[in-house]
């Protein structure tokens, strides 16, 4: 997904090469990757890859061993107060003031950014509706659940309206709702011209949020061929028809083997050998009259890339599937 | 610089209001209040009515109880300030902000400060009621209370300063505590176990009137000299291991007022009578009382003349206890700064 073509505007995040270990254990190796503005890039990769260790350094709370980091312009080791001016960072654990309300723990955060007291509590206000935590605004943030603790620290990471915003696992504790909504906001920020990374483990959500994406694999960034190349391994397509019961004649019709059919609810998993011969079956499908509906992947892209790089797409994945898109 | 003082103050309200919060704290404070009332009634019942100065008594004897009641609870909300929020995941939101690692340090040390400060403003009306006793001078309560408000300081910086330097908070509550209990308890111990290993033998002479037999008990013509080896403690080389005691710091450097008999009117002049006493030469306190000639009979020197010929040690150990706050907080600035280079093995940063 990544287009390695487009120039590289200031407001971005550029890291070169980067590195750090603790000790013995190397959590970041090499990573290299361009976030651009307007974009939302998902950083995706397993427990362990050196994801949140790469959005510490991002967030100049590490220096780096080795490489470069630029966020927008700034380098976060020789200036992280140039950096922190104009950097969001959500983390992953969550953290919160227990004794102060929602309300006050955002005022303070205005106040540590040295925003005076009357702007800070306007901010305050406008991202209580943000976040929608309006009920919630005069409680202490240790009564609020899981999912309201995250969305307070969203709000916390956008008080001084930052244009590079650093999310790590955002989505985790969020209902569905939440989820949504975050998904919105998400995308609303990015196409205001701020740069976001996102890190999650839920790649359905990134799917539908994301325009590019950086894989992390034992802290060293997945080259683009390799993410090339899983495009052309075989995976399950779900297709849907007006006729479902003469769907799976249908397929042998065009020339698909019985063994590479699945039951699947109401439609069929179909193994296909990548981009290419997917698309040549939906239009041998088509030309022939069938009544598709839906003809998508069975697994979202970023979900089937990660699984692959991970070296576990051969096994079937019934139901880990999520809708990655609709044809 | 305004914009500079303004970030450590809105880190001392972020403290305030998120740690120092809660019943607990206050009852703390009510059981302090009712002991401080306790003992201040007592002194004055008792010394009210039959010497002038009892103010002055009552005055040093509450000043006290505010050094030992905010050193004993000072550690306990100091002592955890900076690894606790890195436990609680408050730190590193903190730090992403344009708050910088001083500015947060020196934050966290006042808010500490501030907090034990609630034992001294709960102990005024007793204070003041003291001031209706009598004897308390404005340069007693001038110096005492500065020098309470250093040591408070400093029991504040160690706490936040070996918090920042250590990883566990219960390590560094427990660190802090060995601290103040090293200068307050351990210094004493020290004092006495130097006093002790380190002995010489003197010979001690008793003159006394009469001969042996019981007939010659009251004749004042005869004396009888008994000499006899004696070892005796050296004092005298330990005492500077006092200097640095809270306790003995505050009452060294509070003037002293002496009655018409040389002896000190409030509790700061006792113990500091009793402290540089041990300055003086092991053997010149013999007991003159044993002694032929009746003039120099009870010729002990007062306190007064005690303090007058021994010299003062409370700047010492004030600065030694100033060094050890900054030296805390230096400590802590360094290791908390962010980007962060060196992490000990098994913490997280975030």
């Amino acid at each position: 997904m990544t287009d390695e073509s487009l120039p590289i505007p200031d407001g971005g995040v550029v890291v070169t090469g980067v590195a750090r270990s603790f000790g013995s254990v190397h959590a970041v190796r090499d990573v290299s990757l361009h976030a651009r503005p307007g974009r939302v890039t998902a950083l995706v990769g397993p427990n362990g890859s050196g994801k949140t260790t790469l959005l510490l350094m991002l967030a100049t709370l590490l220096a780096p061993d080795r490489g470069s980091i630029r966020v927008a312009g700034a380098d976060p080791v020789a200036d992280p107060v140039a950096v922190r001016r104009v950097m969001g960072w959500m983390p992953d654990v969550l953290g919160s003031w227990g004794s102060l309300s929602v309300r006050t723990s955002l005022e303070l955060t205005g106040r540590l950014y040295r925003l005076d007291r009357d702007e800070a509590k306007a901010r305050a206000e406008e991202l209580i509706d943000l976040v929608d935590l309006r009920p919630l605004a005069g409680q202490p943030s240790r009564v609020l659940s899981r999912g309201q603790k995250q969305r307070l620290s969203l709000a916390r990471a956008l008080v001084h309206d930052p244009r590079v915003l650093l999310l790590d696992e955002p989505a985790s504790g969020l209902d569905p709702a939440a989820r949504h909504s975050l998904r919105v906001l998400v995308r609303r920020l990015a196409d205001e011209g701020r740069t976001v990374i996102v890190s999650s483990h839920v790649l359905a959500e990134l799917e539908e949020m994301a325009d590019d994406a950086v894989f992390l694999d034992a802290g060293v960034t997945v080259s683009a061929e390799r993410i090339a190349a899983t495009r052309s391994v075989r995976r399950e397509w779900r297709i849907r028809s007006l006729a479902p019961d003469a769907l799976g004649a249908w397929l042998r019709h065009v020339g698909v083997e019985p063994g590479d059919i699945r039951a699947d609810g109401p439609g069929l998993l179909v193994a296909v050998d990548g981009d290419e011969a997917a698309r040549d079956l939906l239009a041998r499908l088509v030309t022939a009259g069938v009544p598709v509906i839906s003809f998508a992947p069975a697994v979202g892209d970023l979900e089937h890339t990660f699984l692959d790089l991970n070296g576990r797409a051969a096994e079937p994945q019934p139901h880990i599937s999520t809708e990655g898109g609709t044809a | 610089m305004t914009g500079w003082l303004a970030g450590i103050g809105t880190v001392v309200s972020l403290e305030l209001r998120q740690r120092v919060r809660g019943v607990a704290w206050y009852v703390l404070l009510g059981v302090f209040v009712a002991l401080v009332a306790i003992v201040s009634l007592v002194l004055a019942a008792s010394l009210g009515s039959w010497t002038d100065d009892a103010g002055a008594a009552i005055y040093s004897t509450v000043v006290y109880f505010v050094l030992l009641l905010a050193t004993l609870v000072s550690p306990a909300l100091s002592g955890n300030a900076i690894n606790g929020d890195r436990e609680s995941g408050t730190l590193a939101t903190t730090q992403v902000t344009l708050i910088s690692t001083p500015q947060l340090v020196l934050g966290k040390c006042l808010a500490a400060w501030v907090s034990s400060l609630a034992f001294l403003v709960a102990a005024v009306p007793f204070l003041v009621f003291a001031g209706f006793f009598g004897g308390v001078r404005a340069e007693v309560v001038l110096v005492s209370i500065v020098v309470l408000l250093v040591e408070l300081g400093v029991v504040s910086a160690l706490g936040v300063g070996l918090s920042g330097l250590l990883r566990r908070p219960l390590f560094s509550i427990v660190v802090t505590y060995l601290t103040v209990a090293m200068l307050s308890v351990g210094t004493l111990i020290a004092f006495g176990i130097a006093g002790l290993a380190i002995q010489t033998t003197a010979t001690q002479r008793y003159e006394s009137f009469g001969g042996p037999t019981f007939e010659d008990w009251d004749n004042t013509e005869s004396c009888t000299v008994q000499e006899q080896e004696i070892t005796l403690p050296r004092f005298d080389t330990a005492w500077w291991v006092l200097a640095s005691n809270p306790y003995v710091v505050l009452a060294d450097a509070v003037p002293t007022t002496f009655d018409r008999h040389g002896s000190p009117t409030d509790l700061f002049g006792v113990v500091k009578t009793g402290v540089r006493s041990a300055q003086l030469p092991v053997g010149e306190q013999d007991p003159r009382e044993y002694d032929c000639d009746p003039s120099t009979w009870g010729s002990y020197p007062t306190p007064e003349q005690i303090v007058a010929t021994t010299v003062p040690t409370w700047f010492v150990g004030l600065a030694i206890h100033v060094g050890l706050g900054v030296a805390a907080l230096a400590g802590a600035v360094a290791t908390t700064r962010t980007p962060s280079r060196r992490l000990a093995a098994g913490s997280r940063v975030a």
